[in-house]
């Protein structure tokens, strides 16, 4: 993300890092009153792109709409979330939106952007005069505009026991339990998780099933347990997911590889749990 | 009595309703009041106010109240309380 910006207004930079340490509402308008200025300065010509916007307050309760909002891209940052925070700070400061890390590590921006499941602010606004089309999480429940209730993406997890359990205790107690280079090799692909539920959330059988199918991203994280070599409880974690709805939910749709924004592939651990039960 | 055949979802509220109200039982008497009277009103004002159709909205309170009678049955928690609040519009 860091790459994208060199060519654009550097002074912007900066003072996002020194405001990072002062409250949080003085960071959104500070961020806005400096690409203002700085626009204001550049070229002329605007470059105006429409985002439609799902909005549905219970407040004041009644059908959830579309809500168009216009913005000049050429004084906006490059990624989705910079357009929704400039919404909210300009246009429209009901706007409410999960966010935190601005660089795609927290998960919390996770919503369905243009169709496709990602993170605002890893993804770059598309070029053009297209509308894009910005509406929360499918089939789950919502709160508040793009805010989805995800807790029972998170009972989830949590069913699965992800923590490491052992029966007998470290050779050396009070130490690390040891393993090896190729051992921690296997957990690959399965640790970098971070539970934005974007995965679980473009399954369409996790659409269909979503209390009793546990999703992707949980049968993921299920499989990293599973494949730690320190964790000695492994029959009995696949014993506990060794269930029609639990696990073999899954068809190998895989949307969830497709919708991953960190680059994993759930499918390919789900298959790796089912050919674990096959030979168990 | 009430409505002759109660549908599904009258039939949810119901039983938060009366879910609160045995939450309610177990808690000291001075609160089992309080929580009494916080729970009939806010249910009869929002079956007064809210359209019967709006299913939305009903699923959200519905999902908001489940939510509030689970922390509630802890044994921890101890009472409820409310706050009334006039939204500006500014």
């Amino acid at each position: 993300m860091a790459f994208g910006l060199i060519g654009r207004v550097v002074g912007t930079k900066p003072s996002r890092l020194s405001t990072a340490a002062r409250l949080i509402p003085a960071r959104w308008t500070s961020t806005g009153s400096e690409a203002q200025s700085k626009a204001s300065s550049g070229g002329g010509g605007e470059n105006l792109k429409t985002f439609q916007i799902y909005r549905w307050n219970p407040d004041n309760p009644g059908k959830p709409e579309l809500q168009d909002y216009k913005i000049d891209l050429k004084d906006c940052g490059p990624m989705v979330l910079d357009a929704l925070i400039k919404i909210k700070n300009e246009m429209d400061p009901s706007l409410t939106f999960r966010r935190s890390c601005r660089e795609g590590i927290c998960g919390s921006c996770a919503m369905n952007i243009d169709g496709c499941n990602g993170l605002a602010c890893l993804t770059k606004i598309e070029c053009g005069s297209k509308e894009t089309t910005i509406t929360p999480l499918p089939h789950m429940f919502v709160i508040k505009d793009l805010v989805v209730d995800m807790t029972n993406f998170y009972n989830q997890y949590k069913s699965i026991e992800p923590w490491l359990k052992r029966k007998t205790p470290a050779s050396v107690p009070g130490k690390e339990i040891l393993q090896s280079k190729k051992d921690r090799a296997k957990l690959d692909g399965m640790y970098e998780c971070i539970l934005c539920a974007c995965c679980s959330t473009s399954c369409p059988s996790y659409w269909w099933n979503p209390e009793s199918y546990l999703g992707p991203a949980a049968l993921l994280h299920a499989n990293r347990w599973i494949s730690d070599s320190r964790d000695e409880y492994t029959k009995e974690r696949l014993e506990a997911i060794d269930d029609e709805f639990k696990l073999y939910r899954c068809h190998t749709i895989l949307n969830c590889a497709r919708a991953c924004p960190k680059g994993l592939n759930p499918g390919k651990q789900i298959t790796h749990i089912k050919q674990l039960q096959q030979s168990g | 009595m009430g409505a002759s055949k109660l549908s599904g979802m009258q039939k949810q509220v119901l039983s938060l309703y009366r879910g609160f109200l045995r939450a309610a039982r177990s808690k000291p008497t001075e609160d089992r009041k309080r929580i009494e009277m916080i729970v009939s009103t806010e249910f009869r004002h929002n079956s007064k106010e809210v359209d019967r159709k709006n299913f939305q909205y009903i699923e959200y309170l519905l999902r908001l109240g489940t939510k509030q009678l689970d922390q509630l049955k802890s044994p921890d928690i101890v009472s409820l309380s409310s706050v009334k609040v006039v939204a500006s519009k500014t």
